[in-house]
């Protein structure tokens, strides 16, 4: 499981590569964390190919951290395997999740998003 | 092989393995990995709460279009599908951490039964996965 870490204006954006299981989930949610200095933190998930239940409870941690500190979280550009996982868990009503990375940083960028 | 939370990058392996040499269509592979990773993981944190750890058995059988992994331990009887389903209408701030894990595994699976067999527990899990 890799994170890159790019800022474009007040936007955190996170680029995911790999697995989200049990091994990876609790590093992943304590890297992520880290990020919440901005107006708003996307994640990218066009290239994380498997989320486990392990990896949902960290998005839902990462997800209450950032309504406490006032931060915009959204994810974008899910696998079809992945947004099946969050259809069924509920997520994609918790959760905003974009289609595409453009979309995001677009909404991201809006005054009062 | 022992019931152990480090086994787990292992048998997702084992499993990859099996699905790559059946030729099986690689858009179901996702389903079994995360049912292996669930009710594995269930069996290994139980089993770290019992403080003995439980030796595990996993089968992997194609037939047709059918897809059937069963996962056996011989730890104390437990039966994952008496869980109570989480409330996934739940908002942000409501939702419990937890308890997602074997709710996936039946909604993704077409079949899930478990029977304590002698002394362990089995828990069988089938899917069709469309071959062709």
């Amino acid at each position: 499981m890799k994170l890159n870490i790019e800022t474009h204006g007040r936007t955190t954006l996170a680029i995911a590569e790999g697995r989200l299981d049990f091994g990876a989930a609790g590093g992943f949610q304590k890297q992520l964390e880290q990020e919440l200095g901005g107006a708003a933190l996307i994640l990218d998930c066009a290239g994380l190919g498997y989320v486990s239940s392990a990896g949902l409870r960290a998005f839902l941690v990462i997800a209450r951290a950032a309504q406490s500190a006032g931060v915009a979280f959204s994810l974008c550009a899910l696998q079809p395997a992945v947004r099946e996982v969050f259809d069924l868990s509920g997520f994609s009503r918790i959760i905003t999740v974009h289609t595409d990375r453009a979309t995001a940083l677009a909404q991201a960028a809006q005054p009062s998003a | 092989m022992p019931g152990e939370a480090a086994q787990l990058p292992l048998l997702t392996q084992f499993l990859q393995q099996f699905w790559a040499t059946a030729g099986l269509p690689a858009a179901g592979l996702n389903s079994f990995e995360l049912a292996l990773e669930e009710i594995f993981m269930n069996v290994a944190m139980h089993a770290v709460q019992g403080g003995s750890v439980p030796r595990v058995e996993l089968s992997l059988a194609r037939a047709g279009d059918s897809v059937t992994l069963a996962v056996e331990d011989d730890g104390p009887q437990f039966d994952p599908l008496s869980l109570a389903a989480p409330d996934v209408a739940a908002s942000l701030g409501d939702r419990p951490i937890g308890g997602l894990g074997v709710f996936l595994v039946r909604q993704l699976m077409d079949a899930v039964s478990y029977h304590r067999v002698g002394a362990c527990n089995r828990l069988s899990m089938s899917k069709r996965i469309g071959v062709g």
